[in-house]
């Protein structure tokens, strides 16, 4: 059978001359899939790093050091600054240049017309760059994937297959977690193979979540292809002009306090009083105070101040928000959703308050305090006030 | 003629607010005991319509796609916008649709509309779904230039341009408000954090005088309504719904209990002796700091 879809391809991404660690995690994971996929398949097939900017050749040569076998980069001054209209429109062309595909692997070159699979990031950029990329090639994405496999897969669809029972081979399988955290919904992006609207969707995209996958060690003996791109910029796709960007400072850190306490639906008794406990707690340790995730989609209104000061996706802990490694970690009320315990694992002491002891938190914390949080944090307060004394570090 | 339209998508999802929202005993969302709603983010959007009517007496319209209970986020997003022209797509041919065959009903109906639009907003993206996929891909169908995380933004309405802000947030860079012109006709999805600001007193006026006309026209709000199945709106059966869609779900499982990274001391929360003891643990735990 002739295979139209060769190749894995990442889009990079790259702030002031260094790559957004998300890069490097995805060239990461595309390297592992990859080779497992080469083995079980009997193929050659490559992980592609496609980059966009200007002055970037020695960004592109890094990427091989990373774990990809070829890059494909596109350098130009009006790639400079990362514009949706332009950069959807290079990477469409370079998903559909079959001389670049041909070069990155010469044994496919006579058939290959698009990128098997093609990972973004999940982030301002790639979030919205994956969605109007994938309108161009027309094809099918999945968002916020934190899980990925490749696998035979055989299925009878009514409108997929007509009801037939079908192999889709080499169908990468892309899990993502649903708002609660405790779903993990799989997506597939398959062809029609239904008579009544055939129809190739191809290359199967995902948005990938920063922070999930491990980046290799760079390694200066790896050797890949380097290939030039050169772009047709048409004026027409130039119209948005940047006119200054200013860095924000962020008022939440959660970088530097070695405490963090975090909340989350257990409040819901009485969220006011329950979030005053909560910050003369915080003010005892010094800490910074977190949510999960479904806190900052406001589903209480509790009080103005209170709702703009802490419901807010600023202060979320987890895959959608902030990862931390505080040295203690004080969950209340926090259930434990895996979104959320990726970003806190990796603190140093970790303590759960939860009336209830079946609660996932309670197998990622050192010490699970069995209680309602209106009774145990005014202990707490008092027993630190004894015990401990902060003083300001600067 | 220096008229502008605005328009709006918009969906219905469920209500997350306290005492809307049912929770299955697992943790995921009861569907069915879960009241529907104007998303938040829609409404942020519709916010941001708003504006438009108030600083330069643009005229909006609202665009969703969904089942007919659906005409209530339509009215929802009405009072908010002054909107005069309020679309519908609703035909069991739409149902199933990824955001790709969202966004081609979408495109189509935005196209059909009475006027040629010169901004579309989106909301963020849906709590529901998640995805932030439909509003840039509604963008890219109707070639319009895409503006993303928009917290605020200006016409001038002689010259037809847009300026806007755009919050840019980076794993591991602290925030960027990007500020950037474009020509009409574009698309913004609304950041989270967007706010309308209204500064001056004739703003003010028009603020109040466009509020109360919203009122009124969403307590009418089936007289600017109009519901569209697949055939009216004369769509590619081939490019919306489950045909149109790239991607299906082809599995929902409970994400698998991970194994204990942790081996919890479990404490008794009402025992202050046992309390003791924990935060002389906490003590310990912070001794890398400055203690005394």
């Amino acid at each position: 059978m002739v295979e139209k879809y060769r190749h894995l391809y990442v889009v990079i991404e790259h702030e002031d001359g260094k790559f957004l660690p998300v890069s490097l995690e995805m060239i990461g994971e595309a390297r592992r899939l990859l080779d497992g996929f080469n083995s079980k398949y009997s193929s050659n097939e490559k992980v592609v790093a496609v980059i966009l900017g200007h002055n970037i050749q020695d960004l592109s040569k890094q990427l091989i050091e990373y774990g990809a076998d070829a890059v494909v980069y596109a350098d130009n001054p009006e790639l400079k600054d990362v514009r949706n209209t332009i950069y959807t429109k290079v990477i469409g062309q370079i998903a559909q240049d079959t001389k670049s595909l041909g070069e990155i692997e010469p044994e496919y070159a006579n058939d290959v017309k698009r990128p098997r699979y093609m990972f973004f990031a999940a982030d301002s950029i790639g979030r919205h760059l994956s969605s109007t990329t994938l309108v161009e090639l027309e094809s099918g994405l999945a968002s916020d994937i934190n899980k990925l496999v490749i696998e035979d897969i055989e299925m009878s669809h009514q409108q997929k297959t007509g009801g037939k029972k079908e192999t889709y081979a080499k169908t990468l399988e892309m899990y993502r977690p649903d708002f609660s955290g405790f779903l993990w919904t799989t997506i597939l992006c398959l062809d029609n193979r239904n008579p009544a609207f055939q129809r190739d969707y191809h290359p199967q995209s995902c948005s990938i979540i920063p922070g999930v996958f491990e980046p290799l060690k760079p390694d200066s003996s790896r050797e890949g292809k380097i290939i030039e791109f050169t772009p047709t910029i048409d004026k027409q796709d130039l119209k948005v002009r940047i006119l200054n960007r200013q860095i924000l400072k962020s008022e939440v850190d959660f970088d530097t306090p070695r405490t963090i306490i975090s909340f989350g639906r257990g409040i819901k008794n009485d969220p006011e009083s329950n979030i005053k406990l909560i910050e003369n707690l915080a003010k005892e340790l010094n800490a910074e105070i977190g949510v999960t995730l479904p806190m900052s989609k406001k589903p209480y209104s509790i009080s103005h101040a209170l709702d703009s000061k802490y419901m807010i996706p600023d202060r979320v802990i987890g895959t959608s928000g902030h990862k931390t490694s505080a040295m203690l970690y004080i969950a209340t009320g926090v259930s434990g959703a895996m979104q959320h315990v990726w970003g806190m694992k990796d603190s140093g002491f970790v303590v759960a308050i939860n009336p209830d002891e079946e609660a996932p938190i309670k197998d990622e914390c050192d010490i699970f305090i069995k209680g309602r949080m209106e009774d145990v944090i005014p202990l707490l307060i008092e027993e630190i006030k004894k015990q401990i004394h902060i003083v300001e570090v600067q | 003629m220096s008229h502008l339209n605005i328009a709006v998508i918009i969906k219905l999802e469920p209500d997350f607010s306290e005492g809307n929202v049912s929770y299955n005993p697992d943790g995921t969302l009861n569907r069915a005991e879960t009241k529907n709603t104007l998303g938040p983010h829609s409404a942020i959007a519709a916010h941001a319509a708003f504006f438009g009517r108030v600083m330069y007496d643009a005229k909006v319209s609202i665009a969703t796609m969904g089942p007919p209970i659906a005409d209530l986020a339509l009215q929802q997003a009405q009072q908010i916008s002054d909107a005069e022209e309020l679309h519908l797509y609703s035909d069991r041919l739409f149902a199933g649709a990824d955001t790709l065959g969202t966004a081609e009903v979408l495109r189509v109906g935005i196209e059909k509309m009475q006027e040629k639009m010169d901004i579309v907003f989106s909301g963020h993206r849906a709590s529901d779904g998640e995805t932030g996929q439909t509003g840039p891909q509604t963008a890219w169908k109707l070639g319009f230039t895409f503006l993303g995380n928009v917290i605020s933004y200006n016409v001038d309405v002689e010259t037809r341009m847009v300026r806007a802000k755009r919050l840019i947030s980076l794993q591991g860079l602290p925030n960027i408000i990007e500020e950037v012109e474009a020509p009409l006709p574009v698309f913004i999805s609304i950041d989270p954090t967007y706010k309308s600001s209204y500064n001056t007193v004739s703003q003010r006026l028009a603020f109040q005088k466009y509020k109360k006309e919203a009122i009124q026209l969403s307590d009418n709000f089936k007289d600017y309504l109009k519901i569209f199945n697949a055939k009216e709106l004369g769509v590619d059966e081939t490019l919306v719904g489950l045909p149109g869609s790239p991607t299906i779900v082809y599995k929902v499982e409970r994400v698998p209990k991970s194994t204990a990274t942790r081996q919890a001391e479990v404490i008794d929360g009402s025992d202050p002796e046992q309390i003791s003891k924990v935060v002389k643990k906490m003590k310990e735990a912070l001794s890398a700091m400055v203690i005394k």
